[in-house]
């Protein structure tokens, strides 16, 4: 059996066909969550990103005409409240710290190595706060371009801004992590 | 021929694969002669390696059945006016942007100067009149003057002396009047 593209699957969503919306969910559920939970480090309001993105999708699927794939269409939307969260997230920086921090423990990301050594521990710890820091913007080119590995152009789509701009925000971000952890590297 | 601080700029570029041939081989070349900048490379490459480490250590995994089972009785709830609401004017009245401020207060003077040519007083900055009242009586042989000044509530007084009815009896009125 042919599996039916992105394209039919909206314009069947937008006839009112609920399974086609679920076949779209179960595709890219996996990805967005991915890229959410990149940009935003807790796994609570990652999960509630990704509803309100799909939520979203489903409420604006008439809209869209296919101008832009649906996964590019489905990650803007996915980025931008990811990034709003974020803005959120840096009124309350000790809230957020503290979530963090929690799930990093919790999950024991630092002691799955036992030979890891001290300087690569302390590379780490302080590279995930430096990450935390970053503006949101410059956090959501880090996360799609290390995380995802899109290219600057897809980048650029999604978030609605030139290449130029995308390489500039990288190269910034990245000037700002190396120089807070030129200690380290 | 690029100088230490362009070929930085560019480093993370090259390292991305996404400069031009011309500008990678630029880059490459520089960096095959230029020690800081090697070190710039080195480091940056570092940075990449651990950023990706730590991305992929993480737990991304998704549990599918409860994300639809929350995603669909959220679709099937009925939502109450003010989430609608909420939902579209959430791009006008987002907090942090008030760039539509400065339009906005442009478009107001422009207004209002509009507003105060066609209807004379009304404007914002029309001229605000100052109405006086010049009143001129004769009083037992004086010529009297009255300036009364409305705005600053003064009222000057003129008193003139008539020569040439000086010595007539009250309730004369001189010819020539108040020389004002």
């Amino acid at each position: 059996m042919v599996e039916a593209s992105d394209w039919e699957l909206v314009q069947k969503c937008q006839a009112g066909d609920m399974s086609a919306f679920e076949e779209l969910v179960s595709r890219y559920q996996q990805k967005v969550f991915t890229v959410i939970l990149g940009l935003l480090r807790n796994r609570e309001d990652a999960l509630e990103v990704a509803q309100e993105t799909f939520f979203r999708a489903y409420r604006k699927i008439k809209s869209f005409q296919g101008g832009s794939s649906f996964y590019t269409w489905l990650y803007r939307i996915a980025v931008n409240i990811a990034i709003d969260a974020q803005r959120r997230q840096k009124r309350n920086p000790l809230d957020f710290r503290e979530s963090m921090d929690g799930v990093m423990e919790e999950r024991n990301e630092f002691a799955k190595d036992p030979f890891a050594d001290v300087h690569d521990k302390e590379l780490r710890v302080k590279l995930v706060q430096s990450i935390n820091d970053l503006t949101p913007e410059h956090r959501a080119v880090i996360v799609l371009r290390t995380l995802e590995g899109l290219s600057y152009k897809d980048i650029g789509e999604l978030l609605g801004c030139s290449e130029g701009t995308v390489m500039s925000r990288l190269h910034y971000a990245r000037k700002k992590l190396q120089e807070k952890l030129r200690a380290f590297l | 021929m690029n100088t230490c601080g362009e070929i930085r700029e560019s480093i993370g570029a090259w390292l991305d694969g996404e400069l031009s041939g011309a500008e990678a081989d630029a880059v490459r070349s520089h960096l095959e002669t230029c020690l800081i900048c090697g070190e710039e490379r080195r480091q940056l490459e570092n940075l990449n390696r651990v950023m990706k480490d730590i991305f992929e250590s993480e737990d991304f995994r998704l549990d599918v059945e409860p994300f639809w089972h929350g995603l669909r009785q959220r679709i099937a709830a009925k939502r109450p006016w003010h989430a609608d609401l909420a939902e579209w004017a959430g791009p006008f009245i987002r907090a942090p942007s008030f760039a539509w401020a400065v339009p906005a207060v442009i478009v107001l003077l422009i207004g209002a100067l509009y507003f105060g040519s066609i209807l004379p007083g009304w404007g914002v900055l029309a001229p605000r009149n100052n109405f006086a009242t010049v009143e001129s009586i004769d009083a037992y042989g004086r010529n009297v003057a009255l300036l009364r000044e409305h705005e600053s509530k003064t009222t000057v007084i003129w008193l003139y002396q008539n020569s040439d009815n000086e010595n007539e009896g009250a309730g004369e009125t001189s010819d020539k009047g108040p020389a004002f």
